[in-house]
């Protein structure tokens, strides 16, 4: 999953920060809860659990992360 | 000489088998010499030590004898030279009791609450099964005033037990206001008991322990062995009051180093499976029905899990 967002184009990665949790870890354990997911993987875009369970794909992730990019910008 | 990180070192010629201490920034935070000695002297000597620099104790340790040509201030010197060189490795952050022997059926005892009559009908009703060996998962202790002679009747079972969390608070000297106090003996037979039971049943390994309270103690990590099954159980599904993470806790099974995991904390009984884990919460040992046990058994595919009741 780590490795899907690294790959992403130089564009997008500018867009944005990344965390990465450790499930393994209480602080993993604890972000994983406080965005109420339920499986693995999992992806949150501006503290909300958009992709669960899937790896999503790089076209997919990159207009997500695009759109949100834009509308934030707009405002 | 790690720092913050406890260590344990096994003493030799004197009364108490073992001495505790943590080091952090060259200062001796904390010593404690456990399971026999003079408990009085030992406990001043220990609020005297903490907080002093290591190089200045050790310098106070120096031609101390008592008998066998050595003393408990010898032995500690000895200790922290070894940590000092490397000869004596830090302690995990929580004891870990490794049942060796392969197991076909395990007796698995809950909270017992300072309860001897249960304690001894349960040691009794165990005894007519095919069991091999009995685990006890705390806590031992209640708010009881049979509690030292529980722990006593205990010491002559060959019931394996860990700490639960009342346990590891008359442990520490922290038991909540009210609770019958305990004699520094008893109170050091706790502090030697492991906080969880590494085993194997049927070709499976396998833990015990009582909850929670382990993440709390210092030096807990979470790379620690065992510390993923713990922290998955107490803080992913909240001891299964979750199941909605389930799909998330059946990925991070692959990564456990046990295939059966049994705790107490909740108080009530329970079977889940997650992958290839199985997940069995032991209720307490007696409740407004009666008393119960857990058989834990298996037959060469899968664990075989029963609650055993005795009517009262």
């Amino acid at each position: 999953m780590a490795e899907s967002v690294r790959v992403l184009p130089q564009n997008i990665q500018n867009m944005m920060d990344v965390r990465e949790w450790d499930m393994r870890t209480r602080e993993g354990i604890q972000r994983f809860r406080e965005l109420r997911a339920k499986s693995l993987p999992s992806v949150a875009l501006d503290n909300e659990l958009v992709y669960e369970a899937i790896i999503p794909g790089q076209e997919d992730l990159s207009a997500e992360i695009r759109r949100r990019y834009e509308e934030k910008n707009r405002e | 000489m790690s720092e913050n990180e406890r260590y344990i070192y096994r003493t030799h010629g004197v009364c108490p088998p073992e001495i505790h201490f943590q080091v952090q920034d060259g200062l001796l935070t904390e010593v404690r010499f456990v399971g026999g000695g003079c408990p009085g002297n030992a406990r001043l000597v220990s609020r005297l030590l903490k907080g002093l620099p290591v190089e200045g104790v050790m310098e106070l340790l120096r031609d101390i004898e008592c008998r066998n040509e050595t003393s408990c201030p010898d032995q500690l010197f000895k200790a922290l030279s070894e940590a000092r060189n490397g000869a004596l490795h830090p302690a995990h952050s929580f004891d870990v009791y490794e049942d060796s022997q392969p197991r076909k059926s395990i007796a698995l005892i809950g909270e017992l609450g300072g309860r001897l009559d249960v304690l001894q009908r349960l040691v009794e009703a165990i005894s007519r099964e095919n069991v091999e060996i009995s685990f006890c998962l705390g806590n031992l202790t209640g708010h009881s005033p049979a509690n030292k002679d529980l722990l006593e009747f205990l010491r002559k079972q060959s019931v394996l037990a860990v700490q639960g969390d009342l346990d590891w608070s008359y442990s520490q000297g922290t038991e909540p206001a009210g609770f019958p106090s305990l004699d520094q003996k008893e109170r050091d037979d706790l502090f030697l008991r492991p906080h969880l039971l590494s085993f194997q049943l049927d070709g499976k390994k396998g833990i015990a322990f009582f909850g929670e309270y382990l993440q709390r103690m210092s030096g807990f990590s979470d790379f620690d062995p065992f510390a993923l099954e713990i922290n998955m159980v107490s803080s992913l599904t909240q001891f299964f009051k979750d199941e909605t993470v389930f799909p998330a806790l059946e990925a991070m099974v692959p990564q456990f180093q046990a295939q059966i995991i049994l705790f107490s904390q909740p108080k009530e009984w329970g079977h889940w499976q997650a992958g290839e884990a199985n997940f069995i919460s032991v209720g307490p040992a007696a409740t407004a029905r009666g008393l119960n046990w857990g058989l834990l058994g298996g037959n060469g595919e899968k664990i075989h899990f029963e609650i055993m009741q005795l009517q009262d």
